[in-house]
């Protein structure tokens, strides 16, 4: 038994963090009030460019790239949805689209290859585990920290409930937002370099196959909260190694409860609790409005 | 008239621009000669190889490459009327993927499972498909009347409760097709000839009768919102829930119609894939028409017959997109297009301006 529960607790330990990073990355950008469906395709940048970028340098400069490569497209996100005022949801739902055929295009045309980017050395394992998992223990905490308890957070938090406030105080709710935007890039860049640095050791056609919607959903079930987020993004991660580690150790029990609604618990649960809240969830009130100075 | 033109100036722009700088990315990783190749492959493999088609009188050169066209334009048509249709209520429905693979089920389940004559038999799964993709939708729209939950969350979960659902437990577990014999099948059973969308010109082409189905529902959607009350009420709820209320429209009511109209335009684009061309439901669909269909959505402009124009132009592209691979450009690079016309249609303000710049107010121009 205890076998089991060790082999599922590493199991965790490994898929958990990408998700984490995201998750924690995508509340930063919401409660500044702008809108981040595009995940996706900030992870997969990061995967990517991480990959790529480790062909030629080590691993850890690497992955550094590759949280580079998320925050510029993020950087897109922010220049459409806070300075010409886009809708948020479409300009995350384009990066993501575009990002996903960017991705093969690359493969292709640089690698000539459609499945996956040569191997690169993967990072190194601090206790049994990559250096990313031990940084996502610990970043949810400091994140946490920095929107609750500095005035960085508070004008962060003031920004997405009542950009119009915060303006009045001398905050500069463009500025401030943009490097909101900025930083969930950067997370859900190094979310994605997880992938294809540790998880994986190359960057692969698929990655991050939904995760970032999974990131999405995590940052909802964690009411918007850094620590919630990181606590749905661990559990949603318990989820799929509890599947991985049934489909070896107790294949049985997979017949009775079938895959497909393991897969589904994620989701449902989000909608469940969304729908038990009801209203908006935790929602920062100014979410997905552009900064209006005339409004009040 | 000036205002009209002006209003195409933004897609026009960005996906011309998009095309070029995708062009641009091709001659810088392959070369200008082999970019100019690999375009002009994708222009065969989307309008037909017409050169080909006078020399050695073979039709099937043009009408098969039109047929995938067309195809494949259905679709994007379909699933771009389903989310054109929820913006005008002033929703955003990320979930036709969703509504789009509980709607291939649905058709793949009674194209099987019922043996009718076709002229019932191929309306009912079509039907079946509408009311699957309507009812998957209709969560959506009832979480948002009764709990207040965004659209945009809850068609985002709905998608991914729709693959685990059907592709990672229904179609490869209970409604699996029996193995016949040694062969191993993978996907649904086998939709029956009865309910099979019609070709259109013979075996020479894929081309079916879905492509009819999805011109009409564009101009359909078009003449409802046009011309039908309950089409100016939705566009009224659209603009000013408020407003529409004191002119004692229910934006409620409107809001629960439009996402089931939008889910059953999603759902009949899954009926459209399963009873036209992959004949069941296979083993995973492995077609993302429902993000598509918010790019056609948004280039269209959410008008019916802008969402039917990109949807042609992208699903010919598409077409074409697979004989690219023949010069190391990969089969998704027409994606590659449309995402980054997506992205500069999203860029307004931008376009605005330059529609104002080229086609400038006259003096007597109402605003």
């Amino acid at each position: 038994m205890t076998e089991v529960l060790w082999a599922l607790w590493n199991s965790v330990l490994d898929a958990a963090p990408a998700l984490v990073f995201a998750a924690v990355g995508a509340t930063l950008s919401e409660r500044a009030g702008v809108v981040n469906v595009g995940v996706e395709g900030m992870m997969r940048a990061g995967a990517f460019v991480a990959a790529v970028a480790s062909l030629v340098m080590p691993t850890p400069l690497g992955v550094v790239v590759g949280m580079g490569a998320g925050a510029a497209v993020a950087g897109v996100h922010g220049w459409l949805s806070i300075r010409l005022k886009s809708d948020q949801v479409v300009s995350g739902m384009a990066l993501n689209l575009v990002m996903l055929a960017l991705g093969s295009f690359l493969l292709e045309a640089v690698f000539s290859s459609p499945s996956s980017t040569p191997p690169i050395t993967q990072l190194p394992r601090w206790w049994g585990h990559s250096p990313l998992t031990w940084l996502a223990f610990a970043l949810p905490f400091v994140v946490h920290l920095a929107v609750q308890r500095t005035p960085w957070g508070l004008r962060l938090r003031a920004v997405g409930e009542k950009p119009q406030a915060a303006a009045v105080m001398g905050v500069s709710v463009s500025r401030l937002r943009m490097g909101a935007v900025l930083l969930s890039g950067a997370l859900a860049g190094l979310g994605g370099a997880a992938l294809s640095t540790s998880t994986l050791d190359r960057f692969e056609h698929h990655m991050p196959s939904g995760l970032g919607f999974m990131a999405v959903a995590a940052m909802v079930f964690g009411r918007w909260t850094p620590l919630g987020a990181a606590g749905a993004a661990v559990f949603f991660a318990f989820g799929h190694a509890l599947r991985v580690g049934l489909a070896s150790s107790a294949p049985g029990l997979l017949e009775v409860v079938p895959q497909g609604v393991l897969l589904a618990l994620p989701y449902v649960l989000t909608l469940l609790v969304l729908a038990l809240q009801g209203q908006k969830g935790g929602a920062p009130a100014a979410l997905g409005k552009p900064y209006d100075p005339e409004l009040r | 008239m000036r205002e009209r033109l002006r209003a195409l100036v933004p897609s026009t722009a960005s996906v011309l621009l998009a095309i070029a700088v995708c062009f641009l990315a091709v001659v810088l990783t392959r070369g200008l000669g082999t970019a100019l190749d690999a375009f002009a492959a994708m222009g065969a493999g989307a309008l037909g190889d017409w050169g080909r088609a006078f020399d050695t009188g073979d039709m099937g050169a043009v009408l098969r490459p039109l047929g995938e066209a067309s195809n494949k334009a259905a679709l994007l048509t379909l699933t771009g009327l389903s989310v054109a249709v929820a913006f005008r209520v002033g929703l955003f429905n990320i979930g036709a993927q969703g509504q789009m693979m509980v709607g291939a089920l649905a058709a793949a389940v009674v194209g099987a499972g019922v043996s009718w004559p076709a002229v019932l038999h191929l309306p009912a799964a079509l039907a079946a498909a509408a009311v699957a993709g309507a009812a998957w939708a209709s969560v959506a729209a009832e979480l948002r009347l009764r709990r207040g939950v965004h659209e945009v969350i809850s068609t985002i979960m709905l998608n991914w409760v729709a693959v685990s659902l059907v592709e990672n437990w229904l179609v490869t577990g209970p409604m699996r097709a029996a193995a016949s014999g040694d062969n191993s099948v993978s996907g649904t059973a086998q939709v029956l000839d009865s309910a099979v969308l019609p070709r259109l010109v013979g075996d020479v082409s894929r081309l079916n009768l879905g492509i009819v189905l999805s011109l009409g529902a564009g101009v359909a959607t078009w003449l409802f919102f046009s011309k039908a009350v309950r089409g100016y009420e939705w566009r009224c709820v659209g603009l000013s829930p408020e407003a529409a209320r004191a002119a004692g429209i229910d934006p409620r009511r409107a809001t629960r119609e439009a996402m089931l109209l939008s889910g059953a335009l999603a759902g009949l684009a899954g009926a459209v894939l399963v009873l036209g061309t992959e004949l069941k439901y296979p083993s995973t669909l492995a077609a993302s028409y429902g993000f598509d269909g918010i790019a056609m959505a948004l280039i269209g402009q959410g008008h019916p017959l802008g969402v039917v124009a990109s949807s042609v132009l992208f699903g010919a592209l598409r077409a074409g997109g697979t004989r690219m691979q023949l010069f190391g450009v990969h089969k998704s690079f027409p994606e590659l297009i449309q995402g980054l016309a997506l992205l500069l249609v999203a860029a307004k303000l931008v376009w605005s301006r330059l529609a104002l710049w080229l086609l400038p107010e006259r003096s007597g121009e109402r605003p």
